[in-house]
């Protein structure tokens, strides 16, 4: 018995699993088979996930412009005036109930507004319009619509007021002129303002351009009868995506009858509008990831076909088929590695960049995003944890179905055969 | 020779063993009730023409497939009321196989190769390794534990398979012509091995051959026909 002839030493690394250890080398014994579906891999997750980010992107530009352009993150209102609309439907201690509401977790600024209807007169022309009593130093801070006329000044006094481009036309009147305001006050008398046209703003958007007019609150307030009353009070809140949570958060304590109501709630055809979107996107990732599924499916297939005779060997030596197959899903699992990595490599930078930089909207919309629209004329990716992990997670689960399937057969290799078939 | 069934100095006890397999429309009689013992400790011979059943008989022992009649024991255990899980467990813990060809990962060092079926067994790492080392130097092969199967010559592979087999100290060792791919001179030394293996060691080796050196080696003959045992004779 010649023991221990030249007992080499054993390696250092004898304590490692041998399983991954022969699921990661077989992968390499077909190099191009498995770049193809790490390959495949790859491209259905940077491929998602890069759209994913740019839908955000999207999304979030067009919840921003919807919210922080005019409508705000949070709105508050008497749930009757939601229902009903009623002038008389105001909330009361408007001054205290906003300095108590700015003071809130999440809050960041917070603007009232009155909203009444008249009739806007000039000589002999008069029109319907909205009239829109604010306070323009809190509004500034919330929304964006108050920054910036295309021509002349905000109204920054009792006694001024700026009108959208259509209603201006409408009622022939430039920067310098007197608009007569005429309406039904709270009481029920009769209302009534004149005010000097300090601007003129053309959002692009015909119900703000054509019935719109904007006049300090206090004016407005005085000239309908209202004390320290507002209709609506809009805020800005940290984080636009936690409107939802802010504003269950604020209802918690207001004052009776006052409800606030998260941008979707108060905006149910923007989240709508952005759910089908997202929706139809969901179609068009399902099919790629389909498809790559069905290429990692017949990847195994090929795999599982070429190592008959070894599968039949180790079920001779007795491994279990069910230990087969988790090698199988070891394997699977390495190349779904490898598609992240490429795709973190390839699509990661990309998104990176479009997410720094931007995604320039051409000329001719940038000129209308910047002008009219008051939205940026860049699109940029957005990054979270739902773009980050729903493909990848998606994929994977993908990846170890598509190469259980074919390995169920596994389960009924003979051993006696498949070292037969030599 | 038929009123032993289980004992001490039975590793194989086979009673009126058929294999008939129905492929095709003709039914092949690959064994017709073979009758067959093997004492603890004998090194057998299993010879007769190309389809005679030599290899039927071995996957029957090993538990690789099933009779259609008759009762085999492997150390005391009736295979054939063994479910598949307990087939494989047998055949991991108590029945060491070479094959002809295809017996080693070819992803794995020789040592690894050694290992693996350790691990499958559930033997701590620092021990596998230990009996993988040993296992492979006793066989003469040492210096080739890191090479893969592809680095290693047909003979080494074979020793390699054998350093497989041995290392989980099984009662039986099945080796289906282990030196059909192998010159003679390779042969010759891969059976003065197996010939110590059982002499020093006490290792129970059951082999099918064509190769009239093989049964030379062995201590016991048996030659089929046509399923049929026709010869057992000690050499
Ligand atoms: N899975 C199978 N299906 C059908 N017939 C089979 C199968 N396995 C073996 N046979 C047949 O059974 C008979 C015995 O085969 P076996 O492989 O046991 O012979 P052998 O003695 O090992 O032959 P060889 O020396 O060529 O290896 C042969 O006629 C063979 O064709
Ligand atoms: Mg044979």
């Amino acid at each position: 018995m010649a023991e221990a002839v030249a007992a080499g030493d054993a390696p250092a690394d004898s304590a490692r699993p041998l399983m991954p250890a022969i699921a990661w080398r077989n992968l390499w014994r077909n190099r191009r088979r498995t770049w193809l579906s790490a390959g495949a891999v790859a491209f259905a997750v940077g491929l998602t996930g890069f759209a994913m980010s740019m839908q955000a992107g999207m999304y979030g530009t067009q919840i921003d412009s919807a919210t922080a352009f005019f409508a705000g993150h949070v709105q508050l209102k008497r749930q009757d005036y939601i229902d009903r609309s009623r002038f008389e439907h105001t909330i009361d201690d408007v001054t205290t109930l906003v300095r108590d509401l700015e003071s809130r977790p999440g809050v960041v600024a917070v603007a009232p507004r009155v909203e009444a209807f008249a009739l806007a007169s000039v000589d002999d022309r008069s029109f319907g319009a909205q009239v829109l009593g604010v306070d323009l130093e809190r509004e500034r801070r919330t929304v964006r619509f108050f920054n910036r006329v295309a021509e002349g000044r905000m109204a920054e006094q009792p006694g001024e007021v700026v009108v959208g481009s259509a209603l201006a036309r409408n009622l022939s009147v430039n920067v310098g002129g007197e608009v007569v305001v005429l309406g039904a006050g709270k009481e029920g008398g009769v209302a009534a303002m004149a005010a000097t046209v300090t601007g003129i703003f053309n959002t692009g958007m015909a119900d703000f351009d054509r019935s719109l007019m904007v006049a300090p609150m206090a004016a407005v307030q005085e000239a309908f009868g209202l004390g320290d009353e507002a209709h609506t009070l809009v805020a800005r809140i940290a984080d636009v995506d936690d409107s939802r949570e802010v504003a269950a958060a604020l209802n918690a304590d207001l004052p009776p009858g006052v409800v606030a109501r998260s941008w979707q709630a108060a905006l149910p055809e923007i989240s709508q509008a952005i759910e089908v979107d997202a929706l139809g996107g969901v179609l068009v990732y399902a099919i790629i990831m389909l498809v790559v599924a069905f290429s990692v499916v017949n990847t195994f297939i090929m795999t599982i076909f070429e190592r008959t005779q070894e599968f039949g060997m180790l079920r001779a030596i007795g491994m279990r088929p069910g230990t087969i197959m988790g090698m199988l899903q070891i394997e699977a699992f390495f190349i779904w590695l490898l598609g992240i990595g490429l795709a973190l490599a390839v699509a990661g930078p990309v998104v990176f960049w479009l997410s720094v930089q931007g995604f320039y909207l051409g000329e001719a919309m940038s000129e209308l995003a910047g002008q009219q629209l008051f939205l940026p004329d860049r699109l940029h990716a957005k990054v979270n944890a739902v773009v980050l992990l729903t493909s990848p997670l998606i994929m994977l689960a993908g990846v170890q179905i598509a190469a259980l399937i074919p390995s169920l057969r596994i389960r009924r290799l003979r051993a006696v055969l498949a070292l037969r078939a030599e | 020779m038929s009123d032993v069934s289980v004992g001490n100095g039975v590793v194989v006890d086979c009673a009126g063993v058929s294999r008939t397999y129905q492929e095709d429309a003709v039914p092949v009689h690959a064994l017709r009730g073979v009758d067959f013992q093997f004492a603890r400790g004998d090194f057998v011979s299993l010879s007769g023409p190309s389809g005679s059943g030599k290899s039927t008989l071995l996957n029957l022992i090993g538990g690789l497939d099933r009779a259609d009649a008759g009762t085999i024991a492997v150390d005391g255990v009736a295979v054939n009321a063994l479910s598949e899980s307990e087939l494989s467990d047998l055949r991991l813990h108590k029945i060491g196989f070479v094959f002809q060809s295809y017996n080693l990962i070819p992803v794995l060092s020789a040592q690894e190769n050694v290992e693996f079926i350790m691990q499958l067994q559930g033997v701590a790492p620092g021990e596998r390794a230990e009996r993988a080392v040993e296992s492979l130097a006793s066989l003469g092969i040492g210096e080739l534990a890191h090479r893969r199967p592809g680095e290693l010559s047909g003979g080494q592979q074979q020793r390699v398979a054998i350093a497989r087999a041995i290392v989980t100290h099984p009662v039986l060792l099945l080796a289906d012509e282990p030196s059909a791919n192998l010159d003679s001179g390779t042969t010759e030394e891969l059976l003065k091995l197996l010939r110590r293996l059982n002499d020093d060691r006490g290792i129970s080796i059951l082999t099918a051959t064509h190769d009239p050196m093989v049964m030379g080696y062995a201590k016991r003959r048996v030659v089929l026909r046509d399923g049929a045992i026709v010869e057992d004779s000690a050499n």
